[in-house]
């Protein structure tokens, strides 16, 4: 009986391990093959001869595609990093008083809040790019920052909400007590105690916007604006471009959110249970 | 003495309504109005069309081939994302050494672009560098490599729901788990002491007490399948064998540049998303009391 339950989890561990890891193991290995090696039968399960060759020829040097990628790698960092933290200074306000603060629409303006978490993708696409054309922000970092932190703030808001309403009202009441005005019990207190919850709201809102496609598609027309995921799309639609150079692209384009997934796995778990469950 | 109004949470809800009202609310109010509109840029003037819009969609045989796929898609997606993320989710249930590991190699997937992993199982199915070609060679179980994706259309649909499913189960798995965690071991105790076995406490135990994880699963993944759109567009690029409803808006608005239609399309695609949420949501969730 013991033993039937053992081998159930080792094989249950196994399945979910290979599930995993073997396609992100299979585009590492075919990074570091040649095009023929690539082709062979049966396939290589690991590089017969492994070397940078991939990867100088898309990070070095003047050629059109490495130009192309380190381009779009510091276009993504520029419009993620900068949409994460306007995304969470502004959600950690707005869950403050929603969690802490008694005034007339508050019900309503929440009930706003998690209406607009369920709205479809397709729902603001096109308007959202005529909005921003009639604005003249199409292809502008500014633009595709303004269209993320629409996107992501309220779940922002409410992980951060759900999170700031669980925290005991004893130690915030010895603040006010104290004399402390609201916003310095926020800064002193409250923002402290919730540093767990904006960890998983930060890395949550980093990541997706990392994985955005169809929007900056839209919104960014050229190589200026463009992130890494819309670029490793062109290249792809490119079909001289062999495989293990599409291959190398793919691993540059996950190894960012792969390594900060795997050191924040924690964050992420908190963060999405405390956005979906309540 | 009369309070005065306190302006303080306004103030600090400002931005937030500020980014709603003019990017999300604003944009859904365009959609819903411009449907009933014809909107071409290259063709004006824009003019009210009444339901014109939404009959011509219907009328559009890739519209309604891209219907037909995109609940193939949901079918497929929902059901493997579910039942791998139950799996999934009991065999974290109880603490075991590298279970947190485990976590953390089990959301990779969840955290990667969409895209990136259409080039990744690019490697996978592709009919002349796919590994699975060769594997199955290897294995003597096929003669001459196959193609999986852009001839046969479930096949096609299949691979590429597949490759969401990897993208979409962390998620489920998480959200079950949670659910899972909260179930009181003395239940499992006392049903071992009434004589029942694993599997038994699986079924009469454990699959009713998670329904709430598995509503909230249910109803992500299928926004998510409904919604599919990086996946296809990599794996299967503009061939329309395989074409989502979404890829379907895509081309309509961007490429035919038919805005109207393309403001009806998604109208429907929403209403229709809410209102599969809602009685899914409705079905499957129950409160469960211990």
């Amino acid at each position: 009986m013991k033993l039937h339950k053992k081998g159930f989890r080792r094989f249950g561990v196994g399945v979910i391990l290979s599930w995993s890891l073997v396609p992100i193991y299979w585009v590492i290995n075919t990074s570091f093959q040649t095009d023929a090696q690539i082709s062979d039968t049966p396939a290589h399960l690991f590089p017969p001869t492994p070397g940078w060759a991939n990867y100088k020829a898309l990070l070095i040097g003047d050629g059109e595609l490495p130009s192309m990628i380190r381009r779009a790698t510091i276009n993504i960092f520029i419009e993620c990093i900068s949409a994460t933290i306007i995304t969470v200074v502004l959600a950690s306000l707005a869950a403050y008083a929603f969690a802490r603060m008694e005034f007339k629409g508050r019900k309503f303006f929440l009930f706003v809040v998690v209406m607009t978490m369920a709205f479809p993708t397709y729902t603001t696409l096109i308007p959202m790019y005529r909005i921003m054309a009639m604005v003249h922000l199409v292809n502008t970092y500014l633009g595709i920052i303004l269209c993320y932190v629409s996107g992501f703030l309220p779940l922002a808001t409410w992980i951060l909400f759900s999170y700031m309403q669980s925290l005991p009202l004893a130690i915030e009441e010895a603040g006010s007590v104290d004399g402390a005005s609201r916003m310095q019990i926020f800064r002193l207190i409250v923002l402290p105690l919730t540093m767990p919850a904006i960890a998983s709201t930060a890395v949550i809102t980093f990541l997706f916007a990392w994985a955005q496609f169809i929007f900056p598609l839209v919104l960014a027309s050229d190589q200026s604006t463009q992130p890494l995921t819309v670029i490793v799309a062109a290249i792809q639609g490119r079909h001289i471009v062999p495989y293990s150079l599409l291959s190398t692209a793919g691993v540059i384009a996950l190894s960012v959110p792969a390594v900060i997934a795997l050191l924040t796995n924690r964050f992420i778990v908190s963060g999405l249970i405390n956005g979906s469950v309540k | 003495m009369k309070k005065k109004t306190d302006f303080l949470p306004y103030a600090l809800i400002s931005p937030l309504i500020i980014f709603i009202v003019l990017l999300a609310l604003t944009p859904a109010a365009f959609t819903t109005i411009a449907a009933f509109f014809k909107v071409q840029p290259l063709n004006p003037p824009t003019h009210f069309s009444g339901l014109e819009n939404f009959r011509d969609i219907l009328h559009n045989a890739n519209v309604i081939s891209s219907l037909g796929n995109t609940f193939i898609y949901i079918i497929i997606g929902v059901t493997l994302s579910t039942v791998l993320g139950i799996y999934f989710a009991v065999i974290l249930q109880r603490r075991f050494v590298g279970r947190s590991i485990l976590i953390a190699v089990l959301i990779l997937p969840w955290a990667l672009p969409g895209v990136v992993e259409g080039i990744l199982w690019t490697g996978i199915w592709d009919a002349n560098t796919g590994v699975l070609n060769s594997v199955l060679k290897s294995m003597h179980l096929i003669t001459h490599y196959q193609v999986f994706l852009g001839q046969h259309k479930f096949l096609t649909i299949l691979a590429i729901e597949v490759v969401q499913v990897w993208q979409i189960t962390p998620l489920s798995t998480i959200l079950i788990l949670a659910v899972l965690q909260n179930i009181p071991d003395d239940l499992y105790e006392a049903a071992t002491i009434d004589g029942s076995n694993g599997r038994k406490s699986f079924r009469y135990l454990t699959l009713p007490l998670i329904r709430p994880g598995i509503a909230i699963a249910v109803v992500q993944s299928i926004i998510a399948t409904l919604n599919i759109f990086d996946q296809p567009y990599i794996l299967n690029g503009a061939a329309s064998t395989a074409n989502s409803l979404a890829m379907e808006t895509y081309a309509v608005s961007f490429q035919n540049l038919n805005f109207g239609q393309g403001y009806a399309l998604s109208l429907l695609i929403t209403l229709f998303t809410l209102f599969i949420s809602v009685i899914v949501a409705k079905f499957i969730y129950k409160k469960v009391e211990y």
